[in-house]
């Protein structure tokens, strides 16, 4: 597999440490992953959902799955994608309960409607640059598998395995959601640069 | 050079950025940045988009962590409760066992026309022992278990 044997002695002490405290719910270990994890849990959510209603109510959720959970997490592979997977899993039951709209993409077209709301976007709020707020408009936009592609790839950098393990897609569908995505927001960035 | 042949370059380029192209694909892709103005406009466009993605910095609730570690150690409470009425049950267990030796021992032993002698050395080896050996040992397994996983973590 691809996350072993890649992992240097470092990383596999640490993720059989992480396992372990998890198996006997340890709440030293607990409290060190809430804050190593908590923002990076936060901006996933945030550029899953393309809003931050919810995001809290959910981040609560998913650790309290973490500890119910924590002894299924083996240590053999990074903490990340086992983190990611439940926390998507989370948010796509909430999505479905609230019937906001559907994760899977539709490949062959990559953009749907913004939302209509007055309120601005997390992105837009949390652009400081003229380029980051064209760029915010354009997330926006985007399906959420593109912008979910991006940020796992992009924020966390994850490999195309991954995330592939993550959101239950083939490699093949998770790089073409990658490519769309930046092909989507590119046109913004092209023939200007100096 | 035609046009396919810069889309295959800029495809190689998604691929590259994406973390899914070969050693020999990478090289062949830096020669032709080498000499392609247009694919190099495609390639700084591209990584503008990343440097864009990572350059968000999104706020958090500063007492978010502290609530969640709180509902944390609310759920973890039923490990302790389940600890807390083992114990109790093995004080009820042991008096009681203790209370009908005493209290009913003779009764006992004349209904069923067993020796007193016998009859206690049962209730001690089937009741009383068993419950003081759970009122006892149960506190300790946590404390077992975890010295066991240190030093699990030490061999490893």
């Amino acid at each position: 597999m691809f996350d072993y044997e890649l992992m240097s002695g470092a990383m596999k002490s640490d993720t059989r440490r992480i396992a372990l405290g998890l198996r006997q719910g340890d709440a030293a270990v607990l409290e060190a992953l809430v804050e190593q994890y908590q923002y990076r849990l936060v901006r996933y959510l945030i550029y899953l959902l393309g809003s931050r209603g919810a995001v809290e109510d959910l981040v609560q959720e998913i650790w309290l799955r973490v500890l119910e959970r924590g002894s299924s997490y083996d240590g053999q592979s990074r903490f990340e994608p086992w983190l990611f997977r439940i926390a998507r899993n989370i948010a796509v039951d909430a999505v479905r309960k609230r019937r906001m709209f559907s994760f899977d993409s539709n490949d062959d077209d990559n953009v749907r409607p913004a939302a209509a709301s007055d309120e601005p976007s997390p992105f837009t709020l949390a652009a400081r640059t003229e380029d980051a707020d064209r760029l915010a408009r354009s997330l926006e936009t985007l399906e959420p598998a593109y912008r979910e592609a991006l940020v796992l790839r992009f924020q966390e950098d994850l490999s195309l395995q991954e995330i592939s393990a993550i959101v239950g897609a083939p490699v093949s569908t998770v790089a073409s959601r990658i490519y769309k995505g930046l092909a989507t927001l590119r046109p913004h960035f092209q023939g200007e640069s100096a | 050079m035609n046009i396919d042949h810069h889309e295959n370059f800029r495809h190689t380029i998604d691929e590259s950025l994406a973390g899914g192209v070969s050693a020999d694909r990478e090289q062949s892709l830096r020669e032709h940045l080498d000499t392609c103005a247009r694919c190099q406009e495609y390639l700084i466009a591209s990584k503008r988009v990343i440097a864009g993605l990572r350059g968000f910095s999104f706020e958090v609730d500063p007492t978010l962590n502290a609530r969640v570690l709180s509902s944390l150690r609310r759920r973890a409470q039923p490990g302790r409760r389940r600890w807390a009425l083992i114990s109790v049950a093995g004080v009820v267990l042991t008096i009681g066992g203790s209370f009908v030796d005493l209290r009913f021992g003779d009764l006992i032993a004349s209904v069923f026309d067993v020796p007193r002698l016998q009859l206690r050395q049962g209730l001690l080896a089937f009741w009383i022992v068993p419950s003081l050996a759970v009122l006892l040992l149960f506190p300790l397994l946590p404390l077992l278990s975890k010295a066991g996983s240190r030093r699990e973590e030490r061999t490893q």
